[in-house]
């Protein structure tokens, strides 16, 4: 019952809704999240649902296969890293409200101390760790070796390296195209714009939360809802056919879903209007068009009016012009994911003429 | 904690923690080179060392028995006495070892000298050439003086070298004379004793000692180990690595050590020695030498993995066998493995891969078995399988059934054919698990009322020539018993012997009586062809009362039960259902195929239904149908690649139980083919409709084999079988004989011959065909075929008479004659008597008594062999002359006596004092006098059956 209810809930509508939403009362009530006590508890909850998962077969087949051992791992660090993070920046955050300064600038954390041995002998240390560890798990966990190539014979199913099982998850909802080309391009512009964009120097060198809020929040969410969340969906939660699985459920390569998905111009012109398609391809994708206009340009007014005033007078035009399309672009996903649960919309600008479907 | 200024750590605790880190990366280097070093198959190597060793021991042993302690005694003595007699010649052999040792330097020397004086010369022969070519004559001149000079040196010193030599040898046979009797002993004991030596040598090898054990050592074992993965590169089979054909590597013989070494029989695995190690495999002898062939090309698996027992992917036979070898070796079904090993009980079927153009394969009796399965159920004729074009339809015609059989029979037939007889080939394709409910049964009924209707409505006019006027069927029951019927037929009632004999090229002969017309069955027994032209079935040129007897027995046999079933009429509302909903409106909508119904009359309605029905069902693919004429495609999907098909590709439905293998599915399938279709919800036109052949388990077993064989592997040219022209003809001659079943009732050359079997004395039975080639002439081959005559007057089995086309006659001599390697035609030699040779024919003639067996136009005794006044015209020389020094290398059952055998494989002579008693002039001489005294005619041939 409860594993068929979990099936049912991690469907990527209903989980990625609920992620998106526990990320939002995480950013609201940092209060919370950032101490011990939450931190434990949380640690505590997750080992144990994670155990009893374990328990069942086909969850510990999907689980134990070599490929996905390094996202678990990885589901560790990203957790450690981002509760520690906030963790520290809600300590300083308390610390700067009673007027003190962060633990960072306190005198004795200020001191300088020497290269050698402090650093680079604790490199070295690392290293040889790191090593160790590397050479245990090649010792227990043989490498994943396939098949030879079969070019009329695909594996089913075909998965990228992990680190890319994001990219591939929005091929589902992307042409491929936008999502491996176009998409990946402004993640990378957009990460190495970021030093150029953010000059606030608020944060450099301590941890805080409250002072940077919307950058922190802005990242975290591109990075957990987008790029880890779907990393978690492309591993463990598709199976053959790229077809959706719950945690729970035997990866049947015969299991059919019924995904008949249609264009916007398609739904305005047939089901609304109830006409046949125009032939001129500009016409026929008209509302495609205003749509996706009116998404980067249209929405600037408000944008500006609503929330950009500040920013703007801050950064610059150039900065913040870059800033919001950045922020626009990465919204894409989530929206377009959305509109695809809800009316199954293949593609809002659908020029298959140009190779331009969005 | 104290801290120094400028540091966060304190520096001890840190060198503290870098010394534990640094011990626990040792630990862990070594755990990794370990975990490298030990391998599962270094363990079965050293077992096998021991293994070894003991057999060597054994070996030892027996050898020590074997050696005659008095002789070697003798021998020992004889060498002691030696060595005394050369003690007083001791100073003149210590002066000739003195010469030798001396002579030995100056060849030396000379050697090095000679090298020395050649290298130069070369280099200013080069020098001098290049002096010229440069246009430089007088450092050419100079050069030249320089090349001469030190070639006459190396001539000079070659020519001393050959002096030296000779003094060598002679001052060394002066040596061996004085040593003869000495060596001489010496050779002797090592005659005694070479054999165990050799077994010392060998059991050394085996020992474990120090040495070995440095050469095994971890780090240094890259150097020259004992221990260490064997392997086959074999490049005329080859794996498909997709992009690229890589030559196949097996490294089988890494734990199957002593899988090519004859003696380990007794072992258990992996230490066995492959069972047909001389004659099928592996062994240098056998026709699949490991070398050349590898292990996989046959087995199947992944030949170059040795990481551990699954790396290779074995697979077990049965449930039983992946128990145990889950508890011993932690068996798992192999992961991502596109070819794991062929279960060994079908492994048979990788011969297709490379024999592909022969049908019947020598050793290969379960394939053959299996093959002969796929011909005589039919699995050809609705499956494509590349090779088996060339087959005719397994079911009779159905163009003329009008005369054979009712139509009511028709029905039930097709509705239930084992209900009728159980042993039918014809499958079920009713009643089956996806189409027993009331709702499908009904369809069902439909479409059987309305094929019946269309083949009946279609069947051609066929008047039988003879009118049944009623037998014996107590005689009709012996004739089926000795004329050859059951070399095609198993009929029922018979003897149980002759039944035995299981051929089932013709149909299972029970309830005839309630089946065929009367005078159809007469007319079909004395000329089959009358009725059908492309009939197998040959005519056994029976005379009235013969073939009225035979049809009083087949008549007697009756299935009352089933000719009383009525079947029910069409029923016409789900007649037309079914033409809509099924066909009419696959294009268009069902409106328009209303329509489109409305405008046909009920008959048409009928034959439309029962047409589609034939098409749908695939009737024609087995029946010759009136109105399904030429190239049809064949219904079923293609098999020619099954044995390489993705397990992922095959649908296992909900079938959980069924193992989720390759060999797993394709044996449920053969044993209930419409189980896929249950639990999953289908209309009507959807049904698997693969019919129902009610196999037993030992048939799916054999046909599974021939199916997982149909891989796609890309087999080289080189690694192919490929034909020589002369086996060429043959195999296509054997697919003739195979048309024609000749197999059912001849031994061809050890395959076949099930009738010939069924006899006590196989003298009377059907003659084994072996080397017919070498036999007969091609003439009299060609003339008898068409006009059997007798042979062999007192047998009552008959040769029948086919109905050959001119292509099939001429394949089937060339296959005989290429099968023999003779040529087609050959004139035959006239006799030439040597002198004297005639009367030493005639005297052997006589000593031999030939004329009691072979008795035809000499003696009035009834004959026990056949006319050998005939031979002549019969049988080749050289057939002749092999046949009478051994008759039974032809016909292992023959009751001519072997006169001239020796007992051991050679000849001797049977009469003593002629022909300087050389049997093989003997032989030939009563040769020559039987081809002297034969006719130039063939005897007359029985009358055939004309209409």
């Amino acid at each position: 019952m409860i594993k068929e209810a979990i099936n049912y809930l991690s469907s990527p509508l209903y989980s990625f809704t609920a992620f998106i939403v526990l990320f939002g009362l995480a950013m609201k009530r940092i209060d919370i999240v950032g101490t011990k006590k939450f931190g434990l508890a949380l640690l505590i909850g997750v080992l144990v649902i994670f155990g009893w998962m374990l328990t069942d077969p086909v969850f510990f087949t999907v689980i134990s296969l070599p490929d996905n051992i390094p996202i678990i791992i990885l589901n560790g660090l990203v957790f450690w890293s981002t509760w520690y993070a906030l963790y520290k920046g809600h300590q300083n955050d308390l610390r700067i409200e009673r007027g003190e300064p962060p633990i960072e600038g306190t005198p004795e954390n200020r001191e300088k101390v020497w290269a050698w041995p402090n650093l680079v002998y604790t490199e070295l240390f690392c290293g040889i760790l790191c090593t160790i560890f590397l050479i245990v798990w090649a010792i227990f966990f043989k490498a994943p070796l396939e098949e030879p190539a079969n070019p009329t014979w695909a594996p089913n199913p075909a998965k990228a390296p992990w680190y890319f099982l994001g990219l591939q998850e929005m091929l589902v909802y992307f042409d491929p195209w936008m999502a491996g080309v176009v998409l990946p391009g402004l993640i990378l512009v957009g990460l190495i714009a970021i030093p150029f964009i953010d000059v606030n120097p608020k944060g450099n060198g301590y941890y805080t939360f409250k002072e940077r809020k919307f950058a922190i929040t802005g990242f975290l969410f591109g990075w957990l809802a987008l790029w880890i969340f779907l990393i978690q969906v492309g591993t463990f939660l598709r199976g053959p056919n790229w077809t959706f699985y719950g945690p729970f459920e035997f990866w049947d390569s015969h299991k059919v879903v019924a995904e008949n998905n249609i264009n916007l111009s398609e739904i305005m012109w047939i089901k609304l209007f109830n006409t046949g398609l125009p032939k001129n391809i500009f016409l026929r994708e008209i509302f495609g068009l205003i749509a996706t206009f009116g998404y980067m340009f249209g929405l600037l007014p408000l944008i500006y009016k609503k929330w950009g005033k500040h920013y703007y007078e801050r950064m610059g035009a150039i900065r913040y012009y870059i800033m919001v399309f950045l922020i626009l672009g990465m919204m894409s996903l989530p929206i377009k994911m959305y509109l695809r649960w809800f009316i199954n919309l293949k593609y809002v600008l659908a020029m298959p003429e140009f190779e331009l479907n969005l | 904690m104290k801290r120094e200024p400028g540091m966060a750590y304190d520096t001890k605790v840190l060198n503290k923690i870098f010394a534990v880190i640094s011990v626990c990366f040792l630990f862990v280097v070594i755990w990794v080179v370990l975990d490298d070093y030990i391998r599962p198959w270094k363990a079965v190597q050293i077992k096998a060392l021991d293994i070894e060793k003991q057999k060597v021991q054994e070996k030892i042993k027996e050898i020590d028995g074997s050696i005659d302690g008095e002789k070697l005694k003798e021998v020992k003595a004889q060498i002691a006495e030696a060595e005394k007699g050369l003690e007083t010649k001791q100073s003149e052999i210590t002066k000739i070892n003195d010469q030798i040792t001396e002579i030995q330097r100056k060849i030396y020397v000379q050697n090095m000298v000679n090298g020395v004086n050649g290298s130069q010369a070369a280099a200013y022969q080069f020098q001098y050439e290049h002096a010229l070519m440069q246009n430089h004559p007088e450092e050419a001149k100079k050069l030249k003086v320089t090349f001469n000079d030190f070639k006459k040196k190396e001539m000079e010193g070659k020519d001393a070298l050959k002096g030296l030599q000779a003094e060598e040898t002679e001052a060394q046979n002066k040596l061996k004379v004085i040593m003869a009797d000495k060596t001489a002993a010496e050779k002797e004991l090592k005659n005694l004793v070479g054999d165990k030596e050799r077994m010392l040598t060998a059991l050394a090898v085996t020992e474990k000692n120090p040495i070995w054990a440095m050469r095994n050592a971890p780090f240094i074992d890259y150097l020259d180990p004992t221990i260490k993965i064997r392997q086959y590169v074999i490049s005329n089979v080859t794996n498909d690595m997709y992009f690229q054909q890589i030559p196949k590597i097996d490294r089988c013989t890494t734990c199957h050590v002593f899988i090519d070494k004859p003696g380990y029989e007794d072992q258990a695995n992996p230490y066995k020695t492959h069972p047909k190690v001389d004659t099928l495999a592996v062994g240098v002898s056998s026709a699949h030498p490991v070398k050349e062939f590898g292990c996989t090309s046959c087995h199947g698996g992944v030949g170059d993995r040795v990481h551990d027992f699954n790396s290779p992917a074995h697979i077990p036979q049965n449930a039983e066998q992946a128990k145990e070898w889950k508890e011993k070796y932690h068996w798992h079904e192999p992961h991502k493995v596109p070819q794991p090993m062929i279960p060994l009980q079908h492994t048979e079927g990788m011969c297709i891969k490379c024999h592909t153009q022969q049908e019947r394969i020598p050793m290969a009796d379960k394939l053959n078995n299996g093959r002969k399965l796929v011909e005589d159920y039919g699995c050809f004729a609705c499956h494509k399988i590349e090779g088996w074009q060339h087959m005719k339809k397994p079911g009779p015609s159905l163009e003329k059934i009008d005369s054979k059989v009712s139509k009511e029979f028709i029905k039930n037939w097709i509705w239930s054919p084992k209900t009728f007889n159980p042993n039918s080939k014809m499958p079920s394709y009713f009643n089956q698990e996806n189409n027993s409910t009331p709702e499908f049964k009904a369809k069902n009924m439909a479409e059987v009322n309305a094929m019946a209707e269309y083949i009946y409505s279609t069947s051609r006019q066929y008047k039988p020539f003879q009118k049944y006027t009623g037998g014996n069927a107590g005689s009709g029951k012996e004739l089926i018993e000795t004329i050859g019927c059951v070399g095609c037929h198993m009929v029922e009632g018979i003897d149980d012997k002759m039944n035995a004999v299981g051929e089932r090229k013709g149909t299972y002969l029970t309830g005839l009586g309630s089946k065929v017309d009367p005078d159809w069955l007469v007319s079909w027994l004395k000329k089959p062809s009358h009725y059908q032209p492309d009939t197998v079935m040959p005519s056994f040129r029976l005379t009235d009362k013969e073939a009225n007897d035979i049809a009083a027995y087949l008549l007697s046999l009756k299935n009352k039960q089933f000719a009383d079933l009525r079947f029910p009429e069409i029923n016409k509302d789900l007649r037309d259902e079914i033409l809509v909903q099924d066909y009419f409106s696959a294009f268009e909508t069902v409106k328009a195929a209303q329509a489109k119904l409305e405008k046909m009359s009920d008959r048409e309605r009928t034959m439309e239904l029962g047409k589609r029905s034939i098409s749908k069902y695939g009737c024609y693919s087995c029946h010759n149908i009136n109105g399904f004429e030429g190239d049809l495609p064949q219904i079923g999907p293609e098999l020619t690649k099954e044995g390489s098909k993705p397990v992922e590709q095959f649908g296992f439905g909900q079938q959980k139980q069924v193992p989720h293998t390759r060999q797993g599915w394709l044996t449920q399938h053969l044993k209930t083919p419409r189980i896929w279709d249950v639990g999953v919800p289908k209309v009507f036109r959807d049904l698997n409709k693969m019919p129902n052949f009610y196999l037993t388990d030992a048939e799916v077993e054999a046909m599974v084999g021939v199916l997982l064989g149909q891989v796609a592997d890309k087999v080289p040219l080189a690694g192919q079988k490929r034909l020589s022209p002369g086996e060429k003809q043959y195999y296509d001659g054997m697919k003739v004989a195979n048309h024609f079943n000749c197999f059912g009732c001849h031994n061809i050359d050890g395959i076949g011959g099930g009738l010939s079997t069924a006899f006590e004395d196989q003298n009377y039975g059907p003659p084994y065909l072996t080397k017919q080639g070498l036999r007969v002439q091609t003439d009299w081959l060609y003339d008898f075929l068409q006009n059997v005559h007798p042979i062999r007057s007192y047998v009552k089995v008959r040769m029948p008479t086919f109905n050959y086309t001119q292509d099939q006659l001429n394949k089937l001599i060339a296959g005989f004659q290429g099968g023999s390697n003779q040529g087609t035609f050959e004139a035959q030699a006239k006799v030439v008597w040597e002198p004297g040779e005639k009367e030493a024919a005639k005297r052997i003639w006589e000593e031999m008594s030939c004329t009691t067996c072979h008795s035809s136009g000499f003696t009035k005794d009834e004959p026990l062999a056949p006319d050998l006044h005939y031979a002549k015209k019969r049988l080749r020389a050289d057939f002749m002359d092999a046949w009478i020094a051994s008759p039974q290398s032809f016909h292992p059952y023959s009751s001519m006596p072997a006169f001239w055998d020796d007992g051991e494989g050679g000849l001797m002579p049977a009469v003593e004092g002629i022909l300087d008693n050389d049997p093989k002039r003997q032989i030939q001489a009563v040769r020559k006098l039987i081809q002297e005294f034969g006719y130039d005619t063939n005897p007359k041939p029985f009358p055939k059956n004309e209409n």
